[in-house]
C-alpha cells in the first residue's frame, strides 16, 4: 500500500472518524462559548400599546437550587432598552415594573450556557395587575 | 544461568502473573475469606472470635433471608421464559430474510446499556399514574384502574423480571443464533424431503443440536438474574416491604448499610452454594460436559 | 429451501423491534419535552421540543466530574485488560507444567460472580489503601477470563511457521508478541477493548461500595443519586439518562461486530 492510500484507509476508519468528528464539534462549541459568555442580557420594555417605556425598573432573578432570587436591578433608558452586564447563570427570570404604568410578568429566560450573551427577542410588556 | 526451557517456563509464568494476581485477589481469596468470615464474629473494630454455626442459625430463623431466597429462585425460574422468547426471535432472525443484521442490532441494543438507566426507564414505564404500561393496559381495556406495579406486593417482582428480560433478550438471542447457525441446512432439507413437518424438524433436529447453546444461555441467564443488583436497587430498592429483595441486595444491605460483615458473609456463602448447585444441575440436565474446554 | 412467505417474519420482527425501541423513544421524547411526567394521557409525538433539560443536568450536577471519573476508570481497565489478557492468552498457547491447573483455575473463576465477593473485595481494597481512587475502582475489572480465551484462540490461529521462523531468528518472546501476534489479532484486541470498556462503564455496585467522597463517583452512581434526590419530578432525570446512555450506544454501534463476536466466541469456550 502506498502512503496516500494508507492515510486514506486510516482516516476513513470508523474508529477515527467518529471520535474525530466528536472532537471537532466539542472544540468548535467551546470556542463559541468562550467568545459569547460575557453575561450580557439586553431587552426592551413596552407598555400595553407597544410604546417603549423609559425609566422602568428591570429585575434579574437567578435560579438558585430550588427557587429564583432577585439579584440585580437596572433602569431602562429613554428608548426603553435595558442591559445587564454580568449575568452569571443559565436560568433566569426577568421582570419589569414602573409605578403608574404597570408591571410585567416574570419572564423565564433559558440559556444554552452560563453567562450567554442574549438579546431578548420579545419585549417585556407592562400590564395593569 | 538457567536452562532455556526453565527460562521459558519462568517467562510464561511472568506473563500469567498479572491476570493470576487479579483473579487470586478478587475471586479466589474473597471466596475463602467469605467462608472463614461466616464462621466468625467480626466487625472492623473488634478482633475476630470463633462463632461456629451461629450466623447460619440466625439465617435459618431470619424471615428476610427466606423471602430473599424465594425471590431469587423466582427470578432464576424466569430466565427460561426469556430464553424461550429469544429462541423464537433467533429462529426468525436466522431465516433467509433481508436486513437480518438490522433486526439483530435493534434487538441486541438493550444489552450494552447501563442497567441503572434501564432501571430508571422501566421504573417510569411501570409508574402508576403516567406509565406507559398502565396506559396501554387501560387503552386495551385490560384493567379498569391503574395498577401500582412497583408498589404492589404481587406485581413488583414480575415488573422487575420483565425489565430484566427486556434487557437480556438480545444477549440470549445472540447466543442462540450462533448455535442455530451451526445447524447444517442439509439436515433440514433432507428431513423436509422425507416429509417431516416444521414442528417435527424443530424438535428432532434443531433442538438437540443447539443444546450447548441452550445450556450456555441458561447459565448466562441464571448468572445474570441471580446477580441483578442494579436493576432491583434502582427500580424498587428491594421493596415494597421485602417483595423484591433478592439475595444480592440483602448481602449489600447487611454488609454495607448495617455493617454486619459476618452475617453478610454467611448469606454470601449460601448464595454461592445456590449458584454452584444450579449450574451443576443444569450441566447434568443438558447431558453433562457442556462448555468443556480441551486441555492440551 | 423453503418457498415460504417472508412477510410474516418481517412483521413479527418489526413488532419485536418496536417493543425493544419504545422505551428509548419514550425517554428521548420526555428528555426533550418534559411531557408525561405529570400529564396523562401521554402524547405520542412531543410538543414543544427544547434542550434545556440537558443544560440543567450539565450545570446542576457535576456531570463533567462524573464523566471524567468514568472515563478514567474505564481507560485504566481497558489498557490493563488488553495488556494482561494478551500476555495470559499468549502464555496459554504454550504447554508447560501446571497449565491444566491454571486453566481449571480460570474456568472456576468464571463461576464466581462479582456480587459474591463484594465484602472481601472491599476489605482487600481498603487494606491496599486504594479506596476512593481510580486505580481501586478499576482494579477488579483489570482482567476478564472470556477475553483471555478470546486472545488464546486468536493466537492459536497464527501459523506456527511464523513463530518458529521468528524464534530461529532469535527474537525474544515479547517482541514476538508485539510484532507478530498482536498485529494479526486486531479483532481480538477490538473485542477486548469494547467488552472491557462497556463492562467497566456500566459498573454500578463496585463504585457504590467503594467511593467515599462525592467527587470520585462515576456516572452510574451519579445517576442513581440524582434519582434519589430529585425523584422523577423533572425531565432532567431523563436527560441525564440519555446523556449517560449515549456514549455506550455510540461505542456499541461503532464496534458491534467485535462486541457480539467476543461474547459468542469467548462464551462458547467455556
Amino acid at each position: 500500500m502506498n502512503r496516500a492510500s494508507k492515510w486514506r484507509s486510516i482516516l476513513s476508519n470508523r474508529f477515527v472518524v467518529v471520535p474525530g468528528v466528536i472532537a471537532v464539534v466539542v472544540l468548535v462549541w467551546n470556542i463559541y462559548v468562550a467568545t459569547h459568555n460575557h453575561g450580557v442580557v439586553i431587552g426592551r420594555v413596552v407598555d400595553v400599546n407597544g410604546n417603549p417605556v423609559a425609566d422602568a425598573t428591570v429585575a434579574l432573578w437567578i435560579f438558585n437550587f430550588t427557587t429564583y432570587e432577585e439579584r440585580e436591578h437596572v433602569t431602562t433608558d429613554a428608548r426603553g432598552d435595558f442591559r445587564f452586564s454580568n449575568n452569571p447563570s443559565y436560568k433566569l427570570q426577568i421582570s419589569a415594573e414602573k409605578p403608574g404604568v404597570g408591571r410585567s410578568d416574570r419572564i423565564p429566560v433559558f440559556l444554552y450556557f452560563r453567562s450567554q450573551d442574549i438579546d431578548l427577542s420579545s419585549p417585556l410588556r407592562l400590564g395593569r395587575n | 544461568m538457567l536452562r532455556p526451557r526453565t527460562r521459558q517456563a519462568l517467562l510464561l509464568w511472568c506473563f500469567l502473573a498479572p491476570s493470576l494476581a487479579i483473579f487470586l485477589l478478587y475471586r479466589v481469596i474473597p471466596v475463602i475469606w467469605n467462608l472463614v468470615l461466616s464462621f466468625q464474629y467480626w466487625s472492623p473494630l473488634k478482633a475476630a472470635e470463633f462463632a461456629g454455626w451461629d450466623h447460619y442459625e440466625d439465617l435459618w430463623f431470619d424471615d428476610v433471608f427466606w423471602q430473599a431466597l424465594w425471590n431469587t429462585l423466582i427470578v432464576i425460574a424466569s430466565a427460561p421464559i426469556g430464553i424461550a422468547l429469544a429462541l423464537g426471535l433467533a429462529l426468525l432472525v436466522n431465516a433467509d430474510i433481508r436486513g437480518r443484521n438490522v433486526y439483530r442490532t435493534i434487538i441486541f441494543l438493550s444489552y450494552p446499556l447501563m442497567t441503572v438507566a434501564v432501571a430508571i426507564i422501566w421504573r417510569w414505564m411501570f409508574d402508576e399514574r403516567v406509565g406507559l404500561i398502565n396506559y396501554a393496559a387501560r387503552t386495551f381495556d385490560l384493567v379498569d384502574k391503574p395498577i401500582p406495579f412497583l408498589n404492589s406486593f404481587t406485581w413488583a417482582l414480575p415488573s422487575v423480571i420483565v425489565a430484566n428480560i427486556w434487557q437480556m433478550l438480545g444477549f440470549y438471542m445472540i447466543i442462540l443464533l450462533a448455535g442455530l447457525q451451526n445447524v447444517p441446512r442439509e439436515l433440514h432439507e433432507a428431513a423436509a424431503i422425507d416429509g417431516a413437518g416444521a414442528w417435527h424438524r424443530f424438535t428432532r433436529i434443531t433442538l438437540p443440536l443447539i443444546r450447548p447453546s441452550l445450556f450456555l444461555a441458561f447459565v448466562v441467564g441464571m448468572l445474570n438474574s441471580i446477580t441483578s443488583f442494579d436493576l432491583v436497587y434502582v427500580m424498587t430498592g428491594g421493596g415494597p416491604g421485602r417483595a423484591t429483595e433478592i439475595l444480592v441486595t440483602y448481602i449489600y444491605k447487611l454488609g454495607f448499610v448495617q455493617t454486619k460483615f459476618d452475617d453478610a458473609a454467611a448469606v454470601t456463602i449460601v448464595f454461592f452454594v445456590l449458584l454452584i448447585s444450579i449450574a451443576w444441575a443444569a450441566n447434568r440436565f443438558t447431558g453433562g460436559n457442556a462448555g468443556a474446554v480441551e486441555t492440551e | 429451501m423453503g418457498r415460504y412467505p417472508r412477510w410474516p417474519i418481517h412483521f413479527a420482527l418489526i413488532g419485536a423491534g418496536i417493543v425493544m425501541l419504545v422505551p428509548f423513544y419514550w425517554v428521548l421524547k420526555t428528555s426533550v419535552s418534559g411531557e408525561n411526567i405529570y400529564a396523562y394521557p401521554p402524547s405520542i409525538v412531543p410538543r414543544h421540543i427544547h434542550p434545556f433539560f440537558y443544560i440543567d443536568v450539565w450545570y446542576s450536577i457535576p456531570f463533567a466530574r462524573y464523566f471524567l471519573n468514568s472515563v478514567a476508570v474505564s481507560m485504566i481497565a481497558v489498557v490493563c485488560n488488553v495488556a494482561f489478557n494478551a500476555l495470559a492468552g499468549y502464555a496459554l498457547t504454550h504447554g508447560f507444567r501446571g497449565k491444566n491447573a491454571v486453566m481449571l483455575l480460570f474456568l472456576s473463576c468464571m463461576m464466581v460472580p462479582f456480587q459474591a465477593t463484594i465484602i472481601p473485595a472491599y476489605l482487600i481494597t481498603g487494606k491496599l489503601g486504594l479506596l476512593d481512587s481510580w486505580l481501586g475502582l478499576a482494579l477488579p475489572q483489570c482482567s476478564t477470563i472470556i477475553c483471555i480465551f478470546v486472545f488464546k484462540s486468536s493466537f492459536d490461529a497464527v501459523p506456527r511457521s511464523l513463530i518458529d521462523a521468528a524464534r530461529i531468528d532469535g527474537l525474544p518472546e515479547w517482541r514476538i508478541i508485539w510484532h507478530i501476534m498482536l498485529p494479526l489479532s486486531r479483532s481480538a484486541i477490538a473485542t477486548n477493548v469494547i467488552l472491557a470498556f462497556i463492562w467497566s462503564w456500566n459498573n454500578f455496585l463496585w463504585p457504590l461500595i467503594m467511593t467515599r467522597s462525592a467527587d470520585m463517583q462515576t456516572l452510574p452512581l451519579g445517576l442513581a443519586r440524582f434519582l434519589s434526590y430529585q425523584e422523577d419530578t423533572t425531565g432532567a432525570l431523563y436527560a441525564f439518562c440519555i446523556m449517560v446512555l449515549a456514549p455506550g450506544l455510540v461505542l456499541f454501534l461503532m464496534a458491534q461486530r467485535e462486541f457480539i463476536q467476543g461474547l459468542t466466541s469467548g462464551a462458547t469456550k467455556g
